[in-house]
């Protein structure tokens, strides 16, 4: 099977510095991604997952190191990849409509045309009627959706997803996995979901692509060879868990202590440590 | 729900109603009290302000005149204020820098009251220019400053969406950054307007044009008239009263995707 490569992260350094602190965010990040594949990126807290997909997407420059689509560098934000953002970042101003319009907007479609596809993919993410309500008097999972079709109006190649699950709550996010799942199956798009949660990262993905802590390589690439519909009680989802959890283990543990430490700062709760020292 | 929201707006009416006929029967009890005749009942005002509205003031203006002299006057300094803050406010809230290098004159210049202005004012202008630079003095700096608060309020992660969808810096700046400091831009102008309509009356007492509403309050004034007087004054707080509410009908209108309008 020869698969056309889409994506080519090309040993991704990135440097920055945050209030004076200088970060190290990646170190030599090489991962390839092909089309209409699955894929989750998946670290522990704060290992620069999101800058990653941030210079995917364009809106930052790597130190050193390249990210190209088709071949071409990616230097800007590129037509053809779009985003989910995990709080939404829906322009609260703009009601539903208009937010899934916004990209059709910048490229100049005219009016009738931007409204017949943002209508045909609100009924297409369940938001039929939602057209004129503004964010604000949307729940999470509402939002969400939106977030979703306005990534998808602009008929995008590659739809990268920074934490998209994780602002919602459990049971409505379980549902818009398996919505986006079948979105992904019906079309021809390739999906980039960044997460700190395994089992969503096994539910949906091809091929996991394992961090490791700051300065994050690419400490594992997991292919996830289980069959599609995914079971989460499984026994096979749960060996693969199981061994995704031991690969991710090592770089897991820096911040349990980190959390563990914080949680006895918080709430003096001796039997944490004990546990912990356990 | 509806019927309970006309509820609750129907008992404010109420309770205002029953205030304002308490302030009224207390001023009736000072007046009484002290009987001077400097010193008007309700009812002497309102009888002032009936010979004020069908016969004009004693040299004949009539009273709408005044109205529309003052509030013209306000409305085109007022104008001119919004169309040079809004721009240099966003100017200044998008460059910081812009803003730092020009600190030091803005500043102290918005800390002298337009009053201080009206001799200079009277000395250099002529006709409507000068309230116009008094007006537009008052008005300016709450447009600007609002307008500059408004832009830096911008949630950058909006601005990577609007780069993510393929904005060009035009189209970040008018359908994000703008859209975003509207709320707070259209506040400022409602203070500024506020503002602009008290600074005013300030300058047409000294002004020396034969209209208006500051005019009118000093020429009766001069006329020991104080039931006039008080004419004058509450015309122009129910005027500024329904300026600043209907700025705010328009706000709660335009503003509905934000969760309320602040007084």
């Amino acid at each position: 099977m020869t698969l056309s490569k889409c994506l080519e992260v090309e040993k991704v350094v990135k440097h920055y510095s945050h209030n004076g602190k200088h970060v190290h965010a990646l170190d030599q990040v090489t991962f390839h991604v092909h089309k209409k594949e699955f894929i989750c990126i998946i670290g522990p807290s704060g290992c620069g997952k999101s800058t990653l997909l941030k210079i995917i997407a364009g809106l930052d420059r790597p130190t050193s190191g390249e990210v190209r689509f088709q071949g071409e560098t990616v230097k800007e934000p590129h037509p053809k990849i779009s985003m989910v953002f995990q709080s939404f970042a829906l322009f609260p101003w703009r009601t539903v409509l208009q937010n899934v319009e916004f990209g059709l907007e910048t490229r100049g479609v005219p009016k009738a045309e931007r409204r017949k596809i943002a209508l045909e993919l609100l009924e297409l993410v369940g938001l039929k009627g939602y057209e004129n309500a503004y964010p604000k008097e949307l729940s999470g999972g509402m939002k969400q959706r939106v977030g979703i079709a306005r990534a998808l109006a602009v008929d995008p190649e590659i739809v990268l997803m920074d934490e998209a699950f994780s602002a919602i709550d459990e049971f409505t996010a379980q549902v818009l996995r398996n919505e986006v799942l079948e979105l992904w199956e019906e079309t021809e798009k390739t999906f980039i979901l960044v997460t700190h949660n395994l089992t969503e990262a096994l539910e949906m993905a091809d091929r996991i692509i394992v961090l490791s802590t700051r300065p994050a390589k690419v400490k594992h690439e997991y292919h996830v060879s289980l069959k599609r519909p995914r079971n989460r009680s499984d026994s096979k989802f749960l060996r693969c868990q199981k061994e995704l959890f031991n690969i991710l283990k090592s770089e897991l543990e820096h911040t349990i202590v980190r959390h563990k430490l914080k949680a006895i700062h918080e709430h003096f709760k001796i039997e944490d440590m004990e546990s912990f020292q356990r | 729900m509806a019927s309970k929201f006309l509820g609750k707006s129907y008992k404010t009416f109420l309770n205002n109603f029953v205030s304002l006929t308490i302030f009224l029967f207390l001023w009736e009890i000072l007046s009484i009290t002290i009987s001077s005749p400097f010193f008007p009942n309700p009812l002497d005002v309102w009888e002032a302000f009936l010979i004020l509205l069908l016969k004009g003031d004693v040299e004949g203006i009539s009273l709408t005149t005044h109205i529309v002299a003052s509030v013209s006057r306000v409305l085109l300094g007022f104008g001119l204020a919004v169309v040079t803050g809004i721009p240099l406010g966003l100017v200044m809230g998008l460059k910081r820098v812009a803003y730092g290098s020009v600190r030091s004159i803005l500043e102290p210049l918005r800390f002298i009251p337009p009053i201080a202005w009206i001799p200079l004012a009277i000395i250099l202008l002529t006709g409507c220019a000068r309230y116009m630079l008094i007006i537009w003095l008052g008005a300016f700096f709450p447009i600007l400053l609002n307008t500059m608060a408004g832009v830096q309020t911008v949630n950058p992660t909006l601005i990577d969406v609007a780069k993510v969808f393929g904005a060009d810096k035009k189209t970040i700046v008018v359908k994000t950054v703008f859209s975003n400091a509207l709320p707070e831009v259209f506040a400022g102008m409602r203070i500024g307007l506020g503002v602009g309509w008290m600074c005013i009356v300030a300058a047409e007492m000294i002004g020396g044009e034969m209209a208006g509403l500051g005019w009118l309050i000093l020429k009766y004034g001069e006329l020991l008239n104080v039931s006039g007087m008080i004419v004058g004054m509450v015309l122009i707080g129910i005027i500024g009263l329904l300026m600043n509410e209907t700025f705010l009908r328009v706000e709660k209108r335009v503003f509905r995707w934000r969760r309320e309008v602040t007084l």
